[in-house]
């Protein structure tokens, strides 16, 4: 079988319309970008995630409503995985007066043990309280009660006898103390809690840029070394370009697809630098074929013909390794569960523009740039 | 045949050293499948027996017997631990990134001198921390310096130099996270998780790795909470001597015990009896069978003559912790006494790893806050590491009285439930200046430092950053991961048998050994496999097929221009070499950039992708030519469609 054989198009002739045709995205991109603005996970944003799988489906709409009523903030609620249900908040740190309250559920849980139990509230701060019992066997027994409800977490101190036993509150306990109130009769397991700090948000966004200039940097030392400095200028700019256009798509398709999660977290960053090594990766295959050009055709007049050829001989390879890894995309993005849908989305986009600005935008510029210099480029 | 006989064999080696490298996967799979089955078959046989049996009991029993199972047989642990890691994200468990809080713990050193002006500063300080990269000790240094504050006012004295007093703030942060390290390290080998990993992260950040933990609320607690350390005084041979000798009678069935019984009231009762028999016993000579019959404990650990502190093989720790449990036994050690494991195994002549276990008694002889400051050093005149420690005026009236009472004798130094060291007592301390000898080198007199200081300073801990996986996701994402891998193969191997026919299915067979060997790289590495990383050899198996795309092409290209088949399968090769390589040494300069600051899964997906492109380059360069040399040798034919 044969596809692309022998093929001769004139791909150099209609480079403008196709740079006309990148910038409208890009620009769209921006636009979008500007109005509807780029989503991040909380890994940059920081906040806290849970996600919590129940035994009977919950709707979306009926999730809303009561996730509203549980007073942090304004959460966000996504669909996780077939039953599992995704609660995002910006709220970090517990409110004064939900440890109060808190505060009384674990009381009624220790109740719970023995209604006329003694205990008594030994020290307090911000989020854990301590408290004393009878004896180190109740204590016991009351630290078991509370990590069965799995709402609260407690531990019994090693000071006076094993009696005191703390109890730490915190915004995840009192998300899924309401949760419990407000499905009495659907249990939940949680079967993740991501909690990112502010700060540490801040730094990985820093961490991610700096990984992405640097692997920019390395490539274009890299090509500069091994072709001419345009060739490398002209490979770094398609990366631009592909990078830029799925930043578009994220932007302009976030929320549209149901199912689809267009946020940019960590594993979406990895995806992104991935779609940079195969963007240049492409570009290189056919920047060799014009070196090598060069090479055996010492009449190096005409560039554009040059072009031409090696984008036409090497279309069919294009195709096929372009063809053969949006397979395997297209099967993670089927079958590659929630988490890796977003990661497989970014290199499906990828692959198709950088399959794209290898030709387009690569090697367009490296001619534009040799037409308008009018020198000869030689190897 | 022999002119490729050196690639072959190289194949070969390969291969076979990649089944080598994952046959410990293999087993530890097969092992997991087996005690799952033996843990249903106990879960049904306890649930008959208990049917009101709580969900927490049960699960609490089945992971003591799973602890039991697999320690039962070194094997199982050894494949373990060769196997592909798998990370977090697969199988479960929780990722923190922890911060010390260091305004608070200067909060405790300033102690009476804090004023308003001083919380001022602090909590400007704080503020700044959050969005700034610089140390806290020294945002709040200059923060005193801004208003004018000297900084004898709150810390060190007042004849002290300001410098000087700036850099021993700066030396006790420094400290402050090595030490909450240490105390970190210490609860979690206690706690028993398998497989942590404790890394420093910059200068102020541990990032903790818990994989299986499934009590979120109880490991956080542990990390959290206050570090205790106590002096405790060693019971004298004699005395535990008896208590193991009552424990294995208990053990043995000789010595039926009422647990309604007051416990002191059994062992003094008994302490009578053993006279008699030990002198009984004397005269008898027991075979080594015997001996273990009726001393059960010693089947599991050994005892030092002099001191009668037992040996635990790191093994069979979870086995006498159990036993010690057990109420029976319980009730013939006195309750005033505990016994108490070392934090660090001694690793034997016979290179296995043994457990101290020591008889202290129950009631601390003195806390950890009286300590103002520990030092490590070497002694100058003996040359041997020694650590000095001081006390508060009131811990050292104490620590006078403790020590002239029990000299010769030994005290424990216990930090959250482990002894870290359990010196003699030479003489009289009047001072609360005291000094440590004995450590085995500088390193552990450090740790000893850190460990006396723990009790000093506490240094609050707060959690920055926390990841929990469940395991049912985790189950998830494997299987999720493993369907995609195999569907991606079969699909591309397909789409490359049609295409290029038999050249295609020698790809098909190169890429099946670079799956292989990614595979037999990532175990012999002992790396970690993280959805990324399968998403990552997914990946790979696309774009692995690309070398062989732009061989095949340029074959076929050659050919078409009247080249014999060797010569086109030559100049094909030789041709294409140049793009391979570039367009890989690309990919693997953004690969190794994603290793360098990647976290995590995201370290996995770099480490699969370098990896791949490697055996990647090997595949198409030498097992595929190979291959297609091969083949054509005979008939003079290629078959690429």
């Amino acid at each position: 079988m044969r596809i692309f054989h022998n093929l001769n198009v004139d791909f150099m002739s209609r480079r403008k319309m196709f740079y006309i045709l990148s910038s409208v995205i890009i620009v769209l991109g921006f636009i979008s970008m500007a109005i509807r603005g780029m989503h991040f996970g909380i890994d940059f944003k920081g906040g806290l995630e849970v996600v919590l799988n129940f035994e009977k489906p919950v709707s979306l709409n009926e999730m809303r409503a009561k996730a509203n009523q549980i007073g942090i903030g304004n959460p966000e609620i996504k669909t996780f995985g077939t039953n599992g249900i995704l609660i995002r908040t910006d709220v970090q740190n517990i409110t004064q007066k939900q440890v109060e309250e808190l505060k009384s559920y674990t009381e009624n849980m220790f109740k719970t043990l023995n209604s006329n139990i003694k205990y008594n509230l030994v020290k307090s701060n911000q989020d854990e309280y301590i408290y004393s019992f009878s004896n180190a066997d109740t204590a016991q027994k009351v630290v078991q009660i509370l990590l069965d409800n799995g709402a609260q977490a407690g531990r019994v101190l090693e000071e006076n006898n094993e009696t005191l036993v703390s109890v730490r509150l915190s915004l995840a306990d009192y998300i899924k103390m309401k949760l419990k109130n407000l499905f009495p009769n659907n249990d939940f397991e949680v079967i993740k809690v991501d909690k990112v700090g502010p700060k540490v948000g801040d730094e990985l966004k820093t961490t991610a840029i700096i990984a992405v200039a640097l692997s920019i940097l390395g490539i274009l030392i890299y090509l500069a070394f091994r072709f001419k400095f345009i060739f490398a200028l002209g490979a770094v700019i398609a990366l631009f370009h592909d990078v830029l256009i799925t930043l578009a798509v994220y932007s302009l398709l976030y929320g549209v697809i149901p199912g689809l999660n267009l946020e940019i977290s960590l594993t979406v960053l990895a995806a992104f630098l991935t779609l940079i090594g195969y963007s240049v990766n492409d570009t290189v295959i056919v920047f060799d074929r014009i070196r090598e050009q060069l090479k055996i055709y010492k009449n190096i007049d005409n560039l554009y013909k040059h072009i031409n050829d090696a984008i036409n001989k090497t279309m069919s390879r294009t195709i096929l390794t372009g063809g053969t890894t949006l397979i395997s995309i297209i099967v993670l993005l089927l079958f590659g569960g929630e988490v890796l849908r977003a990661f497989a989305f970014t290199l499906f986009i990828g692959i198709i523009t950088g399959t794209y600005s290898s030709i387009f935008v690569a090697s367009a510029i490296v001619l534009d740039y040799s037409l308008k210099i009018k020198k000869k480029i030689e190897f | 045949m022999r002119k490729y006989s050196f690639r072959l064999f190289l194949i070969a080696l390969f291969t076979i050293l990649s089944i080598y490298l994952l046959y410990p996967t293999y087993k530890d799979y097969q092992n997991t499948k087996e005690i799952k089955q033996k843990l249903e078959v106990l879960k049904a046989k306890k649930l008959k027996e208990n049917p009101s049996i709580k969900k927490n009991e049960l699960d609490k029993y089945l992971y003591q017997m799973e602890d039991s199972i697999r320690n039962s047989d070194p094997s199982i642990a050894e494949t373990r631990a060769k196997r592909i890691k798998l990370g977090l994200d697969l199988q479960g468990g929780m990722y923190l990134a922890l911060e010390v809080n260091t305004a608070k713990m200067f909060e405790k050193i300033a102690d009476k001198k804090a004023d308003g002006t001083f919380y001022q500063i602090l909590k400007e300080a704080e503020k700044e921390a959050k969005t700034s990269d610089k140390p806290f000790v020294d945002i709040m240094i200059e923060k005193f310096k801004e208003r004018g504050i000297r900084l004898s006012k709150y810390f060190g004295s007042v004849r002290e130099d300001e410098d000087k007093i700036a850099d021993d703030l700066r030396k006790q942060s420094e400290d402050a996270i090595n030490r909450a390290m240490e105390i970190i390290r210490n609860r979690i080998d206690q706690y028993g998780v398998s497989e942590p990993s404790i890394q420093k992260q910059g200068t102020r950040r541990i990032i903790v790795e818990l994989p299986g933990v499934s009590k979120q609320e109880e490991a956080r607690q542990l990390l959290q909470g206050r570090a205790q350390l106590e002096f405790r005084l060693v019971k004298d041979p004699e005395y535990a001597a008896k208590v193991i000798e009552n424990i294995n009678k208990v053990l043995s069935g000789k010595m039926k015990v009422d647990s309604l019984k007051d416990s002191t009231q059994v062992v003094k009762t008994d302490l009578a009896d053993n006279k008699k028999e030990d002198s009984v016993k004397k005269d008898k000579k027991q075979t080594q069978e015997e001996f273990l019959n009726e001393n059960p404990l010693f089947k599991y650990m050994q005892i030092n003559p002099y001191t009668a502190d037992g040996f635990v093989e790191e093994k069979m720790v979870p086995k006498v912790e159990q036993l010690l449990k057990r109420a029976d036994v319980r009730s013939v050690i006195p309750s005033n006494v505990e016994f108490v494991f070392s934090a660090k195994p001694e690793i034997a002549k016979d290179g296995k790893k043994y457990y101290t276990l020591y008889l202290l008694n129950a009631k601390p002889e003195l806390t950890g806050e009286v300590i103002t400051n520990a030092q490590a050093n070497i002694d100058p005149t003996t040359n041997s590491p020694i650590v000095t420690m001081q006390m508060n005026s009131q811990g050292a009236v104490e620590w006078a009285r403790i020590t002239g009472a029990n000299i010769k004798k030994r005290c424990a130094i216990v930090l959250d439930g482990v002894v870290y060291s359990a010196p003699v007592i030479q003489s009289k301390i009047p001072s609360g200046n005291s000094q440590i000898t004995g450590s085995g080198s500088l390193e552990e007199a450090k740790i000893l430092e850190i460990i006396l200081k723990a009790g000093a300073l506490p240094a609050p801990i707060d959690i920055v950053e926390e990841r929990t996986v469940g395991p049912s996701l985790g189950q998830d994402s494997i299987s999720a991961g493993f369907i995609s891998a195999l569907l991606g193969y079969i699909l591309v191997a397909i789409f490359m048998v049609i295409y290029y026919q038999k050249s295609g299915a020698i790809a098909d067979v190169a890429l099946v050994l670079i799956v292989l060997y990614i595979l037999g790289i990532l175990a012999g590495f002992s790396a970690t496999l993280t959805l990324p990383g399968i998403a990552g050899l997914v990946l790979t198996m696309g774009m692995a097929v690309d070398a062989n795309v732009l061989i095949y092409e340029r074959i076929r290209e050659e050919l078409s221009v009247g080249k014999t088949v060797k010569a086109a399968i030559k100049s094909g090769f030789d041709n294409s070499l140049s793009a391979i390589v570039d367009s890989n040494i690309t990919t693997l300069i953004t690969g190794f950039i994603l290793y360098q600051f990647g976290t995590g899964p995201v370290k996995g997906f770099a480490l699969t992708l370098m990896i791949g492109i490697f055996t990647t380059l090997f595949g198409a360069l030498v097992i595929s030519r190979v291959l297609i040399d091969w083949s054509t040798d005979k008939t003079n034919q290629i078959s690429i469609g």
